[in-house]
């Protein structure tokens, strides 16, 4: 725990590196670009639209507005996803500089975590927006929690990420197991349908996943416009922080020995 | 204190052998309890002692293997020591392989704060040295250039400039010296012979020897992971002259 602190001390001398990557990752994928950020929201919107369909119309979920729904959790799923998969190969991208300059090197899976929350955060705004304007017709108080949810989303996709990141450096086989996995989480987790349809004896079950609850804490916030419930809430958050201790305690471990092996 | 102690210091690389091909002959090792994964180490240092005096100039010798860039790995803290302790005192750059940190896409000018801020530069120490940087690399266009339009000798040379211009307490150097044309090789030791003469500590890696003599007053022969001889540049070079 003291040791997690001090690392991070590291890290935040760091900072401008976090802020140079970021600013790196962004400027490279969208440069070069003619429409640039559209494509980014061009992906999940296709999906969206493509289980909006499916969903209302062949199998019907019984859901006022269900492309609200939809849109309301698919960019925090896409988020997860994304930014998990990236851990796969951020390492073994970044070999060169891990052999020949020290420095955290979970910079570069907060870096990349950085990067895809900017991205995340201009695509919920303007989800917020379009809710307010066609489902809600007014704009919910409940938007207000939206950052303790961001903080939330953070603290586990990067407890999640550094684990995967430190596999990948020991075993390639991670890079080709994660893609099964997160298909498989995919139709465990409430992406297109609401957590409540989830038997009541399997609930519990179906909650180990931290996604499950992440999504329903945003379908809560941004579909129902209601507050979630405090016990999800607190939940989550106090789920989230274990995660992440955790998983950079995982991280810490290896760390040390990644310019050996890279 | 000196700028750099070295005490006992031994480095043990591990390399496994994966030696299950199928998951059948994994259950087959496994039901026999035959090993799965079998470890084995090889010293690359044994038990090296070096202390390196703040504002000295130092050449590393050896042949290829012989634990030199190991050296540099353990003083700029990429590696961890097996055994022994490394001590440092003020800020290191290393500079083990040229333009680690750079992208393609980006420009001359990014490509110059990346590699700053991967060093642990602040963005305000580099705005003071970065017209500094631009002028001695001295690349046409440098700024609004994306790298992957730069020929390899002209990347070296913004790497090699970034490096240099940092005025770090202790600079190491692994075998980046043959950079550029003769041209910049020359304003690159000229920079060097400068940065020495500020007061700067250097340990320098290089096969170029005559290089390493208008450089260096101390040399350092390894072999083997071991320091075969530690003496005036002159005697050393000429012993190993002798041997290689």
């Amino acid at each position: 725990m003291i040791g997690a602190l001090g690392r991070m001390r590291g890290v935040w001398r760091y900072r401008e590196l976090l802020h140079s990557l970021v600013v790196r990752n962004l400027k490279v994928k969208y440069q070069r670009s003619l429409l640039g950020f559209v494509w980014t929201l061009v992906n999940p919107l296709f999906t969206v639209a493509v289980l909006g369909v499916v969903f209302s119309h062949v199998v019907r979920i019984p859901l006022p507005h269900y492309w609200a729904f939809l849109l309301s959790g698919y960019f925090v799923w896409n988020f997860m996803l994304q930014t998990l998969n990236t851990g796969t190969y951020i390492f073994a991208e970044h070999s060169r500089l891990t052999r020949s300059v020290a420095f955290p090197s979970e910079i570069l899976v907060f870096g990349a975590a950085g990067s895809r929350l900017i991205e995340f955060a201009v695509e919920v705004g303007l989800v917020l927006g379009v809710l307010a304007i066609f489902h809600h017709h007014v704009v919910p108080e409940s938007y207000l929690v939206l950052p303790v949810l961001l903080l939330i989303q953070l603290l586990l996709v990067i407890g999640l990420a550094l684990p995967i990141a430190t596999l990948s450096v020991f075993y390639y086989d991670v890079y080709h197991a994660l893609p099964i996995a997160l298909t498989t989480l995919f139709y465990l987790s409430p992406v297109f349908y609401p957590a409540g349809m989830v038997p009541a004896a399997a609930r519990d079950l179906y909650f180990l996943n931290p996604i499950a609850g992440l999504l329903t804490l945003y379908h809560d916030v941004l579909y129902w416009g209601r507050m979630p419930s405090p016990e999800l809430l607190g939940g989550m958050l106090l789920a989230a922080v274990t995660i992440y201790l955790a998983g950079y305690a995982l991280f810490r471990r290896y760390a040390a020995i990644f310019p050996e092996i890279v | 204190m000196p700028a750099v102690v070295l005490r006992g210091v031994s480095k043990r690389f591990y390399f496994y052998e994966h030696r299950t091909s199928s998951l059948r002959e994994w259950f087959i090792r496994r039901v026999l309890r035959r090993p799965i994964h079998v470890r084995r180490a090889a010293f690359t240092l044994h038990d090296v002692d070096l202390t390196v005096g703040r504002g000295e100039a130092v050449a590393l010798l050896g042949r290829n293997g012989s634990g030199k860039s190991t050296v540099l790995r353990l003083i700029a803290g990429i590696y961890q020591t097996s055994s022994g302790t490394v001590r440092t005192e003020g800020r290191i750059t290393a500079v083990i392989e040229l333009g680690a940190g750079f992208h393609p896409e980006l420009t001359g000018a990014e490509n110059i704060a990346l590699y700053a801020a991967v060093l642990g530069l602040t963005r305000r120490e580099l705005a003071e040295r970065y017209d500094e940087i631009v002028e001695f690399a001295a690349i046409p266009d440098l700024p609004d250039t994306p790298l992957k339009y730069y020929s390899s000798g002209m990347e070296a040379r913004l790497a090699f400039s970034v490096a240099v211009c940092l005025q770090p307490d202790i600079l190491l150097l692994d075998e980046v010296l043959a950079v550029g044309d003769q041209a910049f090789r020359e304003r690159c030791l000229q920079r060097l012979r400068q940065y020495h003469a500020r007061g700067g500590t250097l340990v320098l890696v290089s096969h170029e020897l005559e290089q390493l003599r208008e450089l260096c007053t101390r040399a350092v022969w390894l072999d083997q992971g071991r320091i075969r001889m530690d003496g005036p540049i002159d005697m050393v070079l000429e012993r190993y002259r002798e041997q290689e």
